[in-house]
């Protein structure tokens, strides 16, 4: 055992010094791995940061009602009828009150709005919502970093930091066109970048008035009294039968919208590098086969004095893994150094903008770390056995 | 494995029979060859190119099979042993000297030389101690850190010699040693060889086109059409 382990490791050692005999074609082999660990993470990172934010959005302290059926604002419609029986309500439906034991409630809505940096620029469709003076309290951790609040009934509004960071026409003072009318940016407020800084606010008789949209309310935004404890509010939803009341806490909400957008990156990504990663295996199985050519006579010789098949075959395979570790490693500081945190933008609820930032986690370095590791030792078990059945009378032949 | 000590002769080949064949094709090397050599001896083989010296040596070595007959080394068959037997087999009993050296060029010689200590069980320090006494025994004390490209080819070989040597084998097997030399470093490797056969007592096989490196043996096999043409010389 010892002695193999000691073939192993000669053979090895000779097989790695040798590499700067070819240099240039292990070096594309560690390129194009490092280039599928990079597409990968990148991939991942892109999920997991669109995740994140999207979870971060939603508290489990807070109950959003949707009426209608479906699971999203976009579509949600609450009868104003509704809204005045849940307010009146006395019993113990697990939300806060105000002092005269009235629900905290905010009625809210969202109006896809293009914004224009300058009039000839391409528009950009931001979220407007709209919502009562009590919205952003209702909210958990949101916060104004500048500015005020906005004034009840007027044209006003409060821009979150992302968007604040990406347009400075959004600065406070400003006065910005949202659809037919003008807006005056009064303040920022920060959400601990979740995506709510994606949004803008503005009073809602004020939003629903300039959208022609008076009356309307999508959603209802609640303070539960128990976090997670939305079962007494789903049970006073349920009886309003014809308005297809849905209650639900804003984490909830926010991780099944999250869910079906980071699913379709990754879905989208994992193709792109599988078959990435079939060119790379059949790269490095090219790299491979170039390293058994090129020691041929090495490994003749030391097979000849007695070295086993098993020591050919290992010293070639831990060639190619070792240089996929390489691979590997470089692709993953590239992808973490150049991705994590960037910041980056799609398309949210009700086609607006949503601003996030890629996070190149644990999870998405082990997986892409598996999958150039991978490249490395499938494209290296070929050679690998090429190696270990070299026909050594032949090979010693081809010297002289 | 034990080396046995009968009145058999140390190398015996009898009715060996090998063709190398293609799809199309076989070419016959050998039909019904036979070979004694005793044990000690110091044997060239000489003949025109493809009359099967390297086959020859290639079977001696357990690097190639027979199509059929026998090959008995040391009192054990090769031609019945699997691959990881003869692996084993060439580890301990088998040197083999080669014409263009085939040393390792990332390795120093001295590392070179290690390489087939590491098929056995000595710790680091015997494996040192070895290689230094096999250097100086072909007169490179001081070269051991030296790469091989940066020594002569004379040197080269006789890293060469001391890689075969080291392990201390019965047998060696040299295929052209000095087909790559100039006349003064053969005669070097050929005074060489014909030390480690007459005070190490080393059974050598010595493939050669070089009528005056063959006239270093103690008996020159004339090789032709796969048989053998034998003529006796007396060692002075």
């Amino acid at each position: 055992m010892r002695s193999t382990i000691r073939q192993i490791t000669a053979m090895s050692r000779t097989t790695l010094l040798s590499i700067p005999r070819r240099l240039a074609i292990s070096l594309s082999m560690v390129g194009s791995i490092m280039l599928v660990v990079c597409v990968l993470s990148g991939f991942l990172a892109m999920a997991r940061g669109f995740e994140i934010t999207l979870q971060s959005a939603g508290s489990p302290d807070v109950a959003v009602v949707l009426g209608g059926g479906p699971r999203e604002e976009g579509n949600s419609e609450i009868p104003p009828d509704v809204i005045r029986s849940l307010m009146a309500t006395r019993g113990d439906i697990g939300v806060l009150r105000n002092d005269r034991g009235v629900p905290i409630l905010s009625r809210e809505i969202v109006v896809p709005v293009e914004f224009r940096t300058d009039p000839d620029a391409v528009g950009e469709t931001l979220a407007l919502r709209g919502m009562d003076e009590t919205g952003p309290g209702v909210r958990a951790g949101v916060t104004l970093s500048s500015g005020r609040p906005i004034q009840p009934g007027t044209r006003e509004i409060i821009v979150g930091e992302q968007l604040a960071a990406r347009y400075s026409g959004l600065g406070v003072g400003n006065r910005v066109r949202l659809g037919p009318v003008n807006w005056i940016v009064v303040g920022h407020f920060s959400s601990f970048g979740s995506a709510l800084e994606s949004e803008i606010w503005g009073d809602i008789d004020a939003v629903a008035a300039a959208f022609n949209r008076v009356g309307e309310v999508q959603s209802l935004r609640l303070r539960l009294a128990v976090t997670d404890q939305i079962d007494g509010l789903s049970r006073a939803a349920a009886e309003f039968v014809g308005a297809q009341l849905i209650a639900l806490t804003e984490a909830e909400l926010y991780a099944s919208q999250s869910a079906g957008t980071a699913r379709l990156v990754r879905y989208f990504g994992w193709p792109i590098v599988l078959l990435m990663a079939i060119g790379a295996t059949a790269g490095a199985l090219n790299t491979m086969m170039s390293s058994v050519s090129d020691r041929t006579v090495e490994i003749a010789t030391v097979r000849a004095m007695g070295f086993s098949r098993v020591s050919a075959c290992l010293a070639t395979w831990l060639e190619a893994v070792l240089l996929s570790v390489v691979g590997v490693g470089l692709g993953l500081a590239t992808s973490w150094l150049m991705m994590n945190g960037w910041e980056a933008s799609t398309m949210g609820a009700n086609g607006t903008s949503l601003a996030f930032q890629l996070v190149v986690g644990r999870d998405a370095m082990v997986e892409a770390a598996l999958v150039g590791l991978a490249i490395g030792a499938v494209g290296g078990a070929v050679p690998a056995f090429a190696a270990a059945r070299l026909p050594v009378t032949d090979a010693l032949r081809g010297r002289g | 494995m034990t080396i046995s000590e009968t009145n058999s002769p140390f190398i015996a080949l009898s009715s060996i029979s090998k063709a190398y064949r293609t799809r199309a094709i076989s070419v016959p090397i050998f039909d019904n060859l036979d070979l004694s050599i005793e044990k000690g001896e110091f044997v060239a083989v000489m003949g025109p190119s493809g009359s099967g010296k390297s086959t020859l040596l290639n079977l001696l070595a357990g690097l190639d099979g027979p199509d059929s007959g026998d090959i008995k080394i040391a009192g054990q068959r090769l031609d019945h042993m699997g691959e990881a037997a003869r692996s084993a087999w060439r580890a301990h009993h088998l040197g083999i000297v080669f014409q263009f050296y085939n040393l390792l060029p990332m390795l120093t010689a001295e590392e070179n030389v290690e390489l087939p200590l590491l098929l056995k069980p000595f710790p680091a320090s015997i494996r040192r101690e070895r290689v230094a006494k096999t250097l100086d025994l072909v007169g490179l004390c001081g070269f051991g850190r030296q790469n091989p490209s940066r020594l002569s080819g004379g040197q080269q070989q006789r890293v060469g010699i001391a890689r075969a040597i080291v392990s201390d084998p019965t047998l060696l097997l040299c295929d052209e040693p000095t087909g790559d030399l100039d006349r003064a470093s053969a005669d070097e490797i050929l005074t060489m060889l014909g030390y480690l056969n007459r005070e190490l007592g080393k059974t050598i096989v010595m493939v050669t086109h070089d009528p005056e490196a063959a006239e270093a043996a103690d008996r020159i096999l004339h090789l032709d059409k796969g048989a053998f043409v034998e003529r006796a010389r007396v060692m002075s």
